[in-house]
């Protein structure tokens, strides 16, 4: 094999679409972590948003509504753990666990008769560019546009919350819930938008897989994602830039340990699959060493459940 | 504009007590308002309901004959009612900006400008782009109090405001106050403290177990008259009648006690030596950080320290861990009552259970046994005249001086030989205060003995036989309590010699 420029800038935009599921679902637990609201459900809202994009597209034939269904599968899944957890007041790490669970198990369900079937090619852009420019043609182009808005995303999530006035009020109440409710902010509707706003996320990341990435429905497609997403946020200390560079290391250890196992390296597979979760953590570790920003990006009330004193 | 706040048959029940008990009161702008009472006698409760943080089950409240409905945090906001709470409602992570800015309506330039106009006007310094987390108390009221300025208030509730400042914040804040009253905003001034009250408020509304006793002009007042109507009942003068007799058997006996630490935090203890007697208190002086927490943790056993030797009723219990100790009937009351003595997330019974005696049945075959435990604890908690009968009350939700009460009818309801305690009243109002040194005087009456570390002289002087000065991690001598003055203790405390 080799190594030669094209086949890099083809590799970068391999680890780049591998990491997509990652940014997005990582991005909108962020925001629902942000505001104090830990929800472990992440697996599950993407699985959800797996079957229901993928289904959605063999039964409308239509990839719009596919995208958009699934973003809305992702807010009604959302729902019930926002509904558990802020109204009635339930644990969030339990109620997250559960709505993973539950979700494997409804996907699994609902995909029984979508398995097999195959997917349908999704349109991607500027591929005349792709082709034409070595090296950053494959990086810069001919991605689908769930790519792009991925790589904005933790942008868009930073400005967010560091410029505007709506971000500073997720902030607050991931701060301190109680301060927030005696300035007169509607903590419960916050947290709910939040929540609603990850699940939303979430199934878009799940759909990227059954409809962009691998397009066919694999029951349990999402592999664990879900919870590395979840680890990418905490190790990313809850800053939207460390996420989408955590994401980018564990996308690209992935696939170079991929490569690595196809050139035959002499070191155990296991050792070389479990690469990608351990480069991670340590990289992440290590930016994120400076213990003030970590306490300045730290929701405090992340996890604690907020009931208004009547 | 002159402001009239009228509140009006207020009553706020809560199960298992009544915190608002048909309150009415009057302000009038121009004047400083003191709301006194102790801890639970219904201030926070009432200024929860001014604020719109809570609902009264009944009553109104007028603001210049308006009829408020204060159903949330902002419709007091709108009727100009600021708050400053006792525990701050600022967001630690966020810049003193962002603190101020969640709130406004204008855009962030004019705010500034406004936010600068303020702190110019009243004198304050701030840097408004550092996290909250890194301000002083002093500095966190003083954003508090921006917050509320920065809305023009007609009324400015202050909750125990100075329960965190140092003297100088205090005299600070009373400066901006009495501003304030001058420009006409309406002062209502929350405080357990009496010096305070006479020397800032006007007029005085006393509150006891949440009804309003009495309302009078500050000047017709003074300390005394001022506790008993916050007490009820005339507050006895404590004196306890000193208690030395050579030829009492020394119960306890310290010897070689040193303690060397290489953190930079921690006194050296210099071989300290002494002993105390059955029946006698012996109290230990000193002004914080000599040596008290490091004195208290080995004689707790929470630190072992070698080459010590400590005799106990004719044992050596050096080498014994706290719980070791208690079975040998000792008993502790450390300073830090929510984190060291009690678990504030347990409840009360729960609490009372940590001791966990042998003699004491709690427990059996490694199971709880709940209902001796919550009996126990029944038991206690009106024996002790803790203010409540709830047993499944979360400690947390104590005051101070209830947890204190609690903490001590746990301690000594095993009857121990002897008592130590560090601290004890720190923090209470003067009922509060007045009854654990009541007890402390019990205890010595019943021949039982006790070692009090207290940094408070008065409080030393009332209740122990004999005293001794520790500075610096060593031991003045031992003197009979009858030949020490608070100026003798000040010049030992202070590291002089008086001989």
């Amino acid at each position: 094999m080799s190594l030669d420029i094209s086949f890099i800038g083809i590799l970068i935009g391999s680890i780049m679409a591998s990491s997509v599921p990652l940014i997005l679902a990582a991005s909108g637990e962020l925001i629902t972590e942000r505001s104090g609201v830990l929800n472990l459900g992440v697996e599950g809202m993407m699985i959800i948003g797996a079957i229901s994009g993928f289904a959605l597209m063999v039964i409308t034939d239509n990839l719009f509504i596919a995208i958009v269904g699934t973003m809305l599968s992702g807010v009604i899944i959302s729902l019930i753990f926002g509904f558990l957890t802020q109204s009635l007041l339930t644990n969030h790490v339990a109620t997250g666990l559960a709505l993973t669970i539950f979700g494997i198990g409804l996907s699994a369900m609902l995909g029984k008769n979508f398995v097999g079937i195959p997917g349908k090619e999704f349109p991607i852009l500027f591929s005349s560019l792709r082709e034409s420019i070595p090296f950053f043609g494959p990086i810069l182009f001919g991605h689908s546009i769930v790519l792009y808005f991925a790589f904005a995303l933790p942008f868009l999530t930073n400005y967010f919350l560091k410029k505007t006035k709506l971000g500073l009020v997720v902030r607050a109440v991931g701060d301190s819930p109680v301060s927030a409710s005696n300035q007169g902010i509607n903590v419960i509707l916050v947290r709910y938008c939040c929540i609603l706003y990850g699940g939303a996320m979430c199934g878009l990341a799940g759909a990227y897989l059954s409809l962009i990435y691998t397009p066919q429905w694999i029951e349990n497609m999402t592999a664990g994602r879900g919870w590395i997403a979840l680890a990418l946020v905490v190790f990313a200390t809850w800053s939207p830039i460390k996420v989408l560079i955590g994401a980018l290391i564990f996308g690209g250890i992935t696939i170079l340990q991929l490569h690595m196992q196809a050139i035959g390296f002499r070191i155990p597979v296991q050792f070389l699959s479990a690469l990608p979760y351990l480069m991670t953590i340590i990289v992440l570790v290590v930016i994120s060493r400076d213990s003030r920003k970590i306490k300045l990006n730290t929701p405090t009330s992340l996890g604690r459940i907020f009931y208004k004193e009547k | 504009m002159a402001t009239d706040l009228r509140i009006s048959n207020i009553s706020k029940i809560y199960p298992g007590c009544i915190a608002n008990d048909n309150v009415s009161l009057q302000f009038k702008s121009g004047k400083i308002y003191a709301l006194l009472g102790e801890n639970g006698a219904g201030k926070s409760t009432l200024v929860k309901i001014l604020s719109g943080v809570i609902s009264p089950d009944n009553g109104e409240v007028f603001l210049n004959e308006k009829n408020l409905k204060l159903s949330s945090p902002l419709d007091a906001k709108k009727n100009k009612i600021g708050m400053v709470f006792q525990h701050f409602n600022l967001f630690e992570t966020l810049s003193v900006f962002e603190n101020l800015s969640i709130d406004a309506t204008e855009d962030n330039k004019s705010l500034r400008v406004r936010i600068n106009e303020i702190l110019k006007k009243y004198n304050f310094s701030i840097d408004l782009d550092v996290p909250v987390l890194n301000l002083s108390a002093g500095q966190k009221q003083k954003v508090e109090i921006i917050r509320c300025l920065l809305r023009s208030p007609k009324v400015l509730i202050m909750d125990e405001p100075t329960s965190v400042l140092t003297e100088q914040e205090t005299e600070e804040l009373f400066i901006s106050l009495k501003k304030f009253c001058d420009e006409g905003i309406l002062i209502i001034y929350i405080t357990h403290k009496l010096k305070e009250v006479l020397s800032l408020c006007d007029e005085v509304a006393v509150m006891r177990k949440g009804k309003v006793v009495s309302v009078s002009q500050t000047q017709n007042e003074k300390v005394e008259t001022l506790a008993n109507k916050m007490v009820c009942q005339k507050l006895a003068k404590i004196r306890k009648k000193i208690n030395i007799s050579k030829n009492k058997d020394e119960i306890f006996k310290v010897k070689h006690l040193n303690f060397y630490s290489d953190d930079p935090f921690e006194t050296n203890l210099i071989n300290l030596n002494f002993s105390v007697k059955k029946g006698e208190c012996l109290g230990i002086a000193g002004i914080s950080g000599n040596g008290q927490n490091e004195l208290f943790q080995i004689l707790s056993g929470e630190i072992i320290t070698p080459d010590t030797s400590i005799i106990f009723r004719n044992k050596e219990i050096a080498k014994l861990n706290p719980k070791q100790r208690r079975e040998y009937l000792m008993a502790f009351s450390p300073e830090d009552r929510i984190s060291q003595a009690a678990v504030p997330e347990l409840k009360i019974f729960e609490n009372v259970a940590l001791n966990n005696f042998k003699s004491s049945n709690f427990f059996e075959k490694g199971l709880v046994n709940e209902r001796k435990i919550k009996e126990h604890s029944k038991k206690i908690l009106s024996d002790f005249s803790v203010n409540t009968d709830n047993v499944e009350l979360k400690s947390q939700f104590l005051s101070g001086g209830n947890l204190q009460k609690l903490i001590l009818g746990r301690e000594l309801i095993t009857a121990p030989e002897l008592l130590i305690c560090y601290n004890p009243t720190w923090g209470l109002d003067v009922g509060a205060i007045n009854y654990i040194h009541e007890t402390l005087i019990k205890i010595n009456d019943q021949e039982k003995s006790t070692i009090l570390i207290s940094t408070d002289t008065e409080e030393l002087l009332k209740l122990s036989d004999r005293i001794a000065v520790i500075y610096k991690g060593k031991l003045s001598k031992i003197m009979p309590s009858d030949e020490v003055t608070p100026e003798k203790l000040g010049v030992l405390m202070g590291g002089g010699s008086i001989d």
